[in-house]
């Protein structure tokens, strides 16, 4: 007999579908309607049907291929960045963390503050005044660069993103890294593998579903990055720091061009789509 | 010497990592005038005015608002969030049905960029008289919290031998009550850490609740942004900093005494994936 008979099941399911049906399937059904509409603040309720021409005049804007651009090298520099040091950390410092467990709580503070937060303390951090970066470069060379315009920004933007997320990556490769068990690693040290060695034939293998799983989680958080880049830079920089979803927040709360925020924000889902196809044709090719 | 390597990269990258909240709080402690000729990291006299400030002078910018719409919110997204996951949670553990479609579909949703729903919910929320509320941000926060609360409960209830509901069944009692007076204490961990996970990223949102507040119900992420504005004579740095510090501590606390827990849920969160 089964514990949860059909209707019971069903009955267990109605809150939560219904709640995400109206929070987000309506909205889904309105982005879709609205994307191929005339519609401006004042005709929200009647919006007149009218074809493509939203997702023509996006697709034919500029700035938004340039938000594209930098969603794009946003997420995979910061990613490959992330996993990279990552993945280094969590192997190298192992050794220590495995005595002491309370080292690790320092090195996961970042991931408990705000990114918004850590935007605007980097303003601090950074300001040529009240700054301390610029005051010790100022204090050692005499000179400081501008770190938020337009040549240095996106390379700024990466670094306070890296900083904050390498933790994330990290901790993924590190349970990974300690869940390997240690009969297999006996078995490389019998057949006289040098501790590289067991780490690139033996280690590293074992560990690439959660490397792949981590650049990819990563990568979408990097891509559709806001609230950092917002809080530090704003669209600033000569509009070079426009990711994706500040290009959508700006058509629509500052140039109130909502058929065109509208038919990005499906391009956009249709993109996150694409990349969740392949994340889980991925997971399902290592249950094979 | 290798080990004492270890040790110099782990204070390196603490350090780094940590940098931009280490500045923040060692400027809290700086009067205005000590900043205007010290920006480094060394303090030469104390104090505690930025702080007292903040907490005392409300006519402009009032921070126990913020953090009362924070919390607020937050518990709200939080909360509702588990009451929606945990039945749903116990079906999929207990039956076949919503493991082909309905945890995947939720699953997923964390990939998705919310940004996508913001409109829509813009003028839905305009229409329902939601826009600046907290029960309307909390709503929101509890879509942000679901898919990470569904995986845990799932995760958690399987872990349960299904002979200990079987028993209980045959004891006459309904799948209700073996779901809350059975299942509930056993999982009784999974929830702390569903909440506390969930609290922390509730009130670290940002996106939402600078679309869907203005004034009443701004959420401290929002209103840190606030003491930014500069207003004649430009940013105030140490007051600033001080509200920063206050409003990064509250996930910050929750986040250091559980972050066993934590890296666990996260784990398990990017596995499943």
């Amino acid at each position: 007999m089964a514990i949860v008979n059909r209707a019971e099941g069903r009955l267990y399911f109605t809150p939560l579908v219904g709640f995400l049906l109206l929070f987000l399937g309506f909205p889904a059904i309105v982005n879709l309607v609205y994307s191929v509409s005339t519609v401006n603040f004042e005709t929200l309720r009647s919006p007149t049907i009218t074809g493509f021409g939203n997702y023509l005049s996006v697709l034919g804007d500029r700035e938004f291929w340039r938000s594209v651009s930098f969603s794009m090298r946003f997420g995979i520099v910061t990613a490959l960045a992330e996993c990279l040091i990552g993945l280094f950390l969590a192997i190298f410092l192992a050794p220590l963390l495995a005595r002491r467990s309370v080292l690790m709580a320092p090195l996961m503070l970042p991931l408990m503050v705000a990114p918004a937060m850590v935007g605007l303390m980097y303003r601090l951090v950074l300001h040529e005044f009240a700054g301390p970066v610029p005051y010790y470069l100022f204090e050692w060379f005499g000179d400081s660069p501008a770190f938020l315009d337009v040549n240095n920004a996106f390379r700024t933007l990466v670094v306070v993103e890296v900083l904050q997320w390498t933790p994330f990556a990290f901790l993924l490769f590190y349970m990974a890294y300690v869940a390997i068990p240690l009969d297999v690693r006996e078995a490389a040290a019998l057949d006289g593998a040098t501790s590289f060695k067991a780490l690139w034939w033996i280690e590293l293998p074992l560990m690439l579903p959660t490397l792949t799983i981590a650049f990819f989680i990563r990568f979408i958080d990097g891509f559709r990055v806001f609230d950092n880049v917002y809080a530090l830079t704003g669209s600033g920089a000569g509009g070079s720091t426009t990711s994706l979803s500040i290009y959508i927040y700006h058509a629509f709360f500052k140039q109130g061009a909502i058929g065109k925020a509208v038919a990005a924000s499906v391009l956009l889902f249709l993109a996150s789509l694409v990349v969740l196809c392949v994340l889980n044709w991925l997971a399902g090719l290592r249950r094979r | 010497m290798l080990n004492g390597l270890r040790w110099i990269v782990y204070a390196i990258a603490v350090l780094a990592m940590n940098f931009p909240v280490i500045v923040t709080l060692v400027t809290s402690f700086k009067s205005a005038r000590e900043l205007s000729t010290n920006a480094g990291l060394w303090i030469n006299q104390p104090t505690l005015e930025n702080y007292f400030r903040v907490l005392s002078d409300t006519s402009r910018f009032n921070i126990y608002i913020y953090l009362a719409n924070s919390a607020a919110a937050a518990l709200i997204g939080t909360g509702l969030a588990i009451l929606l996951a945990f039945p749903a949670a116990y079906a999929i553990a207990r039956s076949e049905a919503g493991r082909r479609i309905l945890l995947p579909v939720v699953v997923n949703l964390r990939a998705v960029p919310l940004i996508i729903f913001a409109i829509p919910l813009y003028m839905m929320y305009q229409w329902l008289g939601l826009l600046d509320t907290q029960l309307g941000l909390g709503l929101i926060l509890t879509i942000v919290n679901v898919p990470l609360a569904l995986v845990i409960l799932v995760n958690a209830i399987s872990d349960v031998p299904a002979e200990l509901d079987e028993a209980a069944k045959v004891d006459g009692a309904s799948s209700l009550q073996v779901m809350l007076m059975i299942i509930r204490p056993v999982i009784r961990p999974a929830l702390v850490t569903t909440f506390i996970f969930g609290f922390i990223t509730a009130w670290n949102e940002f996106l939402f609740g600078l679309m869907l507040t203005t004034s009443r119900a701004v959420p401290m992420t929002v209103g840190s942004s606030f003491f930014f504005a500069a207003s004649g004579g430009g940013v105030q740095w140490g007051t600033a900093s001080a509200v920063m510090i206050l409003g990064a501590l509250p996930p910050a606390l929750l986040g250091l005494l559980m972050y066993r827990q934590i890296s666990g849920s996260m784990m398990a969160g990017a596995v499943k994936g």
